[in-house]
């Protein structure tokens, strides 16, 4: 079934979940970021990260080292790690940029993280046991605007990123101080820190800003979508070919892979699509996951009545309610589980979607 | 409703829903600071093409539109003076309560007669969809109250001057 | 109330209050008021030489010497005889109710006090109308300048007078919807036959003052009426006399009270637009609140 969980009318920025996903990190717009317990009555809240002082661009949950790494518009990067009190304590990360931290991604094995800003950069940061601090080296080139979306190959040495340059990057994030070099794979061979191993345009001429990327499970494929409405999917085991898939919603803001071939993505349309590649390698759209129906409001209270018609000079009764369980752009897709995800957004609210029961009610849906 | 009104509206209706898909953005230019790149204008990459959108020479909008930010100006049917000064005293009256309408510019842009400044901050607190029929609905209205205002007076007029008149 | 009263109300009321005290054989007060009216006219009531019972009604116009060339002074010897006095000072006429020595009608008498101004104005109007009886044609035409940058012009022919304003608007609006008035004046005629014909220019002087130093801007309008013998003569000349002074006011009375409407208008507009805006807002479900004692109630939908 799908889960509603609402946290007040105020935007979500961003969430994340723990390991077990019993627990939420979310930020409600500002410079907060919120950590809840899921009970069985509801969510409570455990703690308040309050250590940045400008709006939350960025939350994730290193589900094994149980670290949390937030990044903001103060230009700052915090990696919070809990005491044994279960109060969360931070330790400043020296990122060296001067514009805003616009997202932020551990490596999968959690002993890297890279941030994102619009100081045209990238910063790969890692822990330098002798000194006992987080350091960050750079990214600069090729990128010439905000890095907006950033994801981990899952070899832990490879990024990709998306900009508002309208290109989506793969670059090295080989750290040679911590780690055991590359071997040569398809995404190429060179491997030092910052190498661009591939370039691709969101659309041949522009096609707007990148919105998000995800490494396919395996690592070969890179997911992306553009302000353009497009998803698009490279294929490093193809040569670097480019599918593309203009569609006709408004543009996505965070996509997934919820399996070798399928693809969530949501955004200002306000309910999570369902794509996928069939065997030529083709994107295709599968299935709107969303399928609420516009809610027929019922009669209205007296006091409602008035109170509509004294605040917002409505006469008529029904309330003009968008036919999606969103009703306000959705800016965060997260993996919960192998047949689960969940969306927030701006109207405040998270949701739980179970693809397996999605699968058995939507007729035709299989996730590839 | 008349006929070139509906389609107006509606393509009106269709690009502001398209051009109001906004994100939280800080500017690239000055450290902790976050402005309307519609309006800062100074990152090429970051302002999409504005679309003009007209009935007929006099009535148009036009639709700016960047990664945070959009402007919605209109230019308002003004078919004689009195229709000219009704509406140039109604678009001021409302840009002098501009802080309460959170939405609306302090100043349109030149040739047109209302500006609205719309950014992230406004769609994350307010409903989008909502939004955009309040624009559509101002556009409705402003037609409307205007040649209602614009009756009443000359229908002062015409009583002031029959009953004047009469007493000879 | 369409049309302007052309009595000053404030005089007649302090008048009858004073006098109906005296009759009733209450102790005199003193009084001192001063009392503003149209075209910078200003009124002043006050006791002479600390008689509280000699009631001096004072008026002062900028552009009364004008009208002295017109018979000013013989036509309120007329109105109101033994009631002048000298002038106070810094006031062109001056009139005394003596509270002991009140006449039986009384009453008629306040209410022709209360003419002051209007009589003030009407004789040059009543001048030039008897020449227009008499056919006397070639007189020089008056001009009375009854404000600041705004002037009067009455000139007389054998088969019409005509009276020409001219009039200043202050405000660039004002220029459009006093067009607009001017406008239905010019075809209120249809309206009714008796009316005089009523022509208007904006900018330039009509025809007929094209060789006076007449104003010449865009801010100024000049309105003309042609009145016909039906119109000055002795049965009709004080109805006439009546409107026509203060045609100017009354115009620009109704463009003021249109603006105010307006303006009422777009403030009711306004509050229904931030209404509709308001809509876009999501509503907090479950607000708490607290009741006078300090209890907390949920308020669910």
């Amino acid at each position: 079934m799908t889960e509603t969980h609402s946290f007040g009318v105020s935007p979500i920025t961003c969430h994340a979940w723990n390991k077990d996903r019993t627990q939420l990190a979310l930020s409600p717009n500002n410079n907060e970021v919120h950590i809840y317990q899921r009970s069985s009555n509801g969510w409570k809240l455990l703690d308040i990260l309050n250590q940045h002082d400008l709006r939350v661009m960025g939350i994730d949950w290193a589900p094994n080292t149980n670290r949390i790494v937030t990044c903001a518009v103060d230009r700052n990067a915090y990696v919070w790690t809990q005491g044994d009190d279960g109060k969360w304590k931070p330790t400043l990360v020296l990122l060296r940029i001067n514009r805003a931290a616009t997202c932020v991604k551990w490596s999968p094995l959690e002993n890297k993280f890279a941030v994102g800003s619009g100081a045209r950069l990238i910063s790969v940061c890692y822990f330098e046991e002798e000194n006992d601090w987080w350091v960050s080296k750079h990214i600069k080139r090729p990128l010439r605007s905000t890095v907006t979306a950033l994801d981990w190959h899952p070899n832990n040495l490879l990024l990709v990123a998306g900009s508002a340059d309208y290109k989506v990057r793969v670059f090295s994030a080989y750290v040679k101080d911590i780690e055991e070099a590359p071997q040569p794979g398809p995404w190429g061979t060179k491997s030092s820190l910052g190498t661009a191993l591939a370039e691709f345009p969101n659309s041949p001429n522009g096609g707007g800003w990148v919105h998000s990327v995800a490494f396919s499970q395996c690592g070969n494929k890179v997911c992306w979508i553009g302000h353009d409405s497009s998803v698009c999917v490279a294929d490093a085991s193809k040569g670097n070919t480019v599918t593309r898939l203009r569609t006709e919603h408004l543009p996505f803001l965070s996509c997934i892979w919820v399996g070798p071939n399928s693809i969530v993505a949501a955004g200002h349309s306000c309910s999570p699509m369902l794509y996928a590649l069939d065997d030529n390698g083709q994107l295709y759209f599968a299935s709107k996951l969303d399928n609420t129906q516009r809610k027929e409001a019922g009669g209205l209270s007296a006091m409602r009545k008035f109170q509509s018609l004294d605040r917002q000079a409505r006469i008529e009764t029904t309330d003009t309610a968008l036919d999606s369980i969103h009703q306000n752009a959705i800016t965060c897709v997260r993996k919960l589980r192998e047949d689960k995800f969940s969306t927030s957004g701006l109207d405040g609210q998270l949701v739980i979607w179970d693809l397996k029961t999605l699968e058995n009610s939507i007729a035709g849906l299989k996730i590839v | 409703m008349s006929a070139t009104l509906k389609p107006y509206l509606t393509a009106v209706r269709r690009t502001l829903t398209a051009a109001m898909c906004l994100e939280n953005f800080s500017s690239q230019d000055v450290e902790r600071h976050n402005k309307p790149e519609v309006e800062v204008m100074s990152s090429k990459e970051l302002l999409l093409t504005p679309v003009m959108i007209s009935r007929n020479d006099k009535e148009r909008v036009l639709i700016e539109s960047s990664i945070n930010s959009v402007r919605v100006s209109i230019s308002v049917k003004q078919a004689d003076e009195i229709e000219k000064i009704l509406c140039h005293k109604f678009m001021r009256f409302m840009m002098m309560r501009a802080e309460n309408f959170v939405i609306l510019r302090r100043k349109p842009i030149d040739g047109y007669d209302i500006s609205f400044l719309i950014t992230n901050f406004h769609t994350e607190q307010m409903f989008k969809h909502k939004l955009v029929d309040f624009v559509i609905h101002f556009m409705e209205e402003i037609d409307k109250e205007i040649s209602e205002m614009k009756l009443s007076v000359n229908a002062r007029a015409r009583i002031c001057a029959e009953e004047f008149l009469k007493r000879f | 109330m369409i049309l302007l009263e052309i009595n000053n109300r404030i005089i007649e009321e302090t008048l009858n209050n004073k006098i109906k005290n005296a009759l009733a054989g209450h102790k005199p007060e003193s009084i001192d008021v001063k009392i503003a009216d149209f075209d910078g006219v200003l009124f002043h009531i006050s006791n002479v030489g600390g008689d509280k019972t000699k009631i001096r009604i004072s008026i002062s116009l900028k552009f009364y010497m004008q009208l002295q060339e017109h018979g000013a002074d013989e036509l309120l010897k007329r109105e109101y005889g033994p009631l002048l006095t000298t002038e106070e000072d810094g006031y062109n006429v001056s009139l005394l109710i003596d509270l002991e020595n009140l006449p039986e009608d009384w009453e008629a008498l306040v209410k022709n006090v209360g003419l002051l101004k209007r009589h003030c104005f009407a004789s040059v109007f009543e001048k030039y109308f008897d020449f227009q009886e008499a056919g006397e044609e070639g007189h020089k035409r008056a001009v009375i300048q009854y404000r600041d940058q705004e002037t009067l012009y009455v000139e007389a022919k054998s088969d019409r007078v005509t009276v020409v304003f001219s009039t200043v608007f202050k405000d660039e609006d004002d220029i459009v919807i006093g067009k607009v008035f001017l406008q239905e004046l010019k075809e209120g005629r249809r309206a009714s036959h008796t009316a005089p014909q009523v022509l208007f220019s904006h900018r330039e002087p009509p025809l007929e003052l094209q060789d006076s130093d007449a104003a010449v801007g865009d801010n100024v309008g000049y309105i003309t009426f042609v009145l016909f013998p039906r119109h000055t003569n002795r049965e009709a000349r004080d109805n006439t006399i009546d409107l026509i002074h203060m045609f100017r006011d009354y115009l620009h009375y109704h463009i003021k009270c249109s603006k105010a409407y307006i303006h009422s208008r777009m403030r009711a507009k306004t509050s229904d637009f931030l209404k509709v805006l308001n809509r876009a807002r999501p509503e907090p479900k479950n607000i708490e609140k607290k009741t006078i004692t300090g209890r907390t109630f949920i308020r669910k939908e």
